[in-house]
């Protein structure tokens, strides 16, 4: 079973003003401040006029860009605790907009994939959507035994909190799920385990 | 009109020991201690994957038309165990619901579309087994390998017990994934996949060609996946294309998923050089891949077949030698993702014993090459 080198990741982008959007929402969480500030900054006046910004102050790095975004004047600016509330909050918002809505996510691939899946929900294109990485590279992991889903997994192994087997993390990752894909790591003889690391790519 | 009131899982097996050739008390899992042997004659006819001494993976499609008397004579080919792979169908979908048979919920198009192919297709190849008579959208579908006689209205799911694919597929030997076809590629939107070798369809519902082949080594290198997808995007309803592809496992064991993974991986450290011949068995995919005239989808059929390398040796001693010199001189990277490592040299050891090194034809056994030689 391949573990490395699985081409199934995302292909992210950079943030840049999409100009064809009648409304902008943009939507990051801890070290994904910095491509929303970078967008903001580059942004015409008219185009920040109609931009929506959600913010998370939850981060695993302890970056905080609320400060500098608050800097911007825009359309309005939500900011909450954690990513999971932000991602509600997305998707409180999507429901409110029209056509022409263009769509900027950055942050930790979790939250760029839980988001992704509220924009798949009000179906966002891909070319209405731009995603940017920012921040750790911890991910968020689903038990193929459980179907546990664990957030901010940092190392290739590592105990499920939903049925206590150890997973290996594949680099195979599911857009539908928002999440890797955990293999039970000794499956093929107890005690057995590959070899851990850092999960840093 | 009437509606169809039996359903093809509780049916299998009750009505169908009466059909002479069929083996319906069969078992795929430990539970059933894998009660499962094949007849020479099924051996025999066997899609074998194995053209030449060497293997590497190739594009290998062909046309599916049908050639020889055996495997590939059908559109979807049926055999001995057909009663036996409804029942374990029925029972996989009973024990893990959602995990087997996802579907989005926009393919119901695709799903009609895939229930006439495989009706029709069965009614045509094998009309001692399967009857399908329309009037108009009223079809009647008579099943005597699982004594099933209902009625239903074509495109009105309201008429069937459940999904159309999964009401067809119930009835079907093999896997079924349908493949929507999306900005210029082909997504995975449903399947029937109680037979996976080793992935999970509820992880790669919804992921792209691309992404879902991510696991497989060397594909992309190789340039094969740019080039399949080239040919599968101009493929046209009514010209199926084939191709086989094959793995080991150990046991007679269909469901090999990655949600069941802790259950069957442990068996792979067990084989050794002296018991390989009995737990190791070649799975033989035969693919025939077919366009969709509604839908436009593609749907991508997983027709498997066990065999242990003992009955190989007995039934079929040339395809045995065959697949000893391809197995081993088989590229390392396909052994790891075929996830055989820990056992590849004890099968190809035991399978060493029965190869005098005589040289054999090439090519596809359907097609004048290999044959199963003289027994």
């Amino acid at each position: 079973m391949l573990i490395t080198g699985i081409k199934s990741r995302p292909v992210y982008d950079e943030l840049t003003p999409m100009p064809s959007g009648l409304r902008h929402v943009a939507a990051g969480q801890g070290s994904g401040g910095g491509p929303l500030v970078r967008l903001l900054g580059v942004m015409t006046p008219e185009q920040r006029a109609v931009t929506t910004v959600l913010y998370s102050v939850e981060s695993f790095t302890g970056r905080n860009h609320l400060a500098e975004i608050e800097g911007f004047r825009t359309a309005g600016l939500q900011v909450f605790p954690s990513n999971v509330e932000a991602v509600e909050g997305l998707d409180a918002l999507l429901a409110g907009t029209t056509m022409g809505t263009r769509l900027y996510l950055a942050g930790s691939e979790g939250f760029i994939g839980t988001s992704m899946q509220v924009a798949t929900r009000y179906g966002l294109n891909r070319d209405e959507v731009l995603r940017e990485h920012a921040g750790s590279f911890v991910r968020r992991v689903w038990c193929a035994h459980c179907s546990h889903y664990t957030e901010n997994v940092s190392r290739r192994v590592f105990e499920c909190p939903g049925c206590g087997r150890h997973l290996v993390v594949r680099d195979h990752y599911s857009g539908r799920l928002a999440a890797f894909q955990g293999v039970k790591a000794d499956g093929e003889v107890p005690g057995e385990m590959p070899d851990d690391e850092e999960l840093d790519t | 009109m009437t509606t169809a009131h039996t359903t093809a899982g509780t049916a299998a097996g009750t009505a169908a020991g009466a059909a002479a050739g069929f083996t319906p008390d069969e078992s795929f899992t430990p539970e059933g201690e894998y009660r499962f042997e094949n007849s020479r004659e099924a051996v025999r006819r066997m899609p074998f994957p194995f053209p030449d001494d060497d293997y590497m993976y190739s594009m290998n499609l062909e046309p599916h038309v049908p050639a020889g008397d055996g495997a590939l004579r059908a559109a979807f080919d049926i055999d001995e165990h057909y009663v036996s792979e409804c029942r374990h169908r029925a029972q996989m979908l009973e024990e893990l619901p959602g995990v087997h048979y996802p579907a989005l919920p926009h393919m119901l198009e695709a799903q009609w579309d895939l229930l006439e192919l495989i009706f029709e297709s069965y009614a045509r190849d094998f009309p001692e087994h399967f009857t399908l008579t329309k009037n108009g959208n009223e079809w009647r579908w008579e099943n005597r390998l699982l004594g099933l006689d209902d009625t239903f209205t074509f495109g009105d799911p309201s008429t069937l017990p459940m999904d159309p694919m999964e009401y067809a597929t119930r009835q079907a030997q093999g896997e079924f994934v349908v493949l929507e076809e999306k900005d210029g590629t082909l997504v995975i939107g449903a399947g029937m996949t109680t037979q996976r070798a080793d992935y999970s369809l509820q992880f790669n519902l919804g992921m792209s060609f691309f992404e879902f082949h991510g696991p497989v080594p060397k594909l992309h290198e190789m340039g094969i996946l740019d080039r399949a997808l080239k040919f599968l995007l101009r493929m046209k309803p009514g010209h199926p294309v084939r191709r086989v592809n094959w793995s080991l496992t150990v046991h007679p064991r269909l469901e090999t998923s990655v949600e069941t993974l802790p259950d069957w991986a442990p068996d792979r450290a067990k084989v050794t050089p002296e018991n390989a011949g009995d737990l190791v068995h070649l799975r033989i995919e035969l693919q025939p891949l077919h366009r969709l005239p509604r839908s436009n989808a593609i749907v991508f059929p997983v027709r498997t077949y066990l065999v242990s390398l003992a009955e190989l040796v007995e039934h079929a001693p040339d395809w045995a030698k065959r697949m000893h010199r391809a197995l081993a001189s088989l590229d390392p990277e396909l052994v790891d993702y075929k996830g055989f490592h820990r056992y590849h040299g004890a099968a190809v050891a035991w399978l060493a014993q029965h190869d005098d090194g005589a040289p054999l034809d090439t090519g596809y056994p359907w097609n004048g090459g290999i044959q199963p030689g003289a027994v």
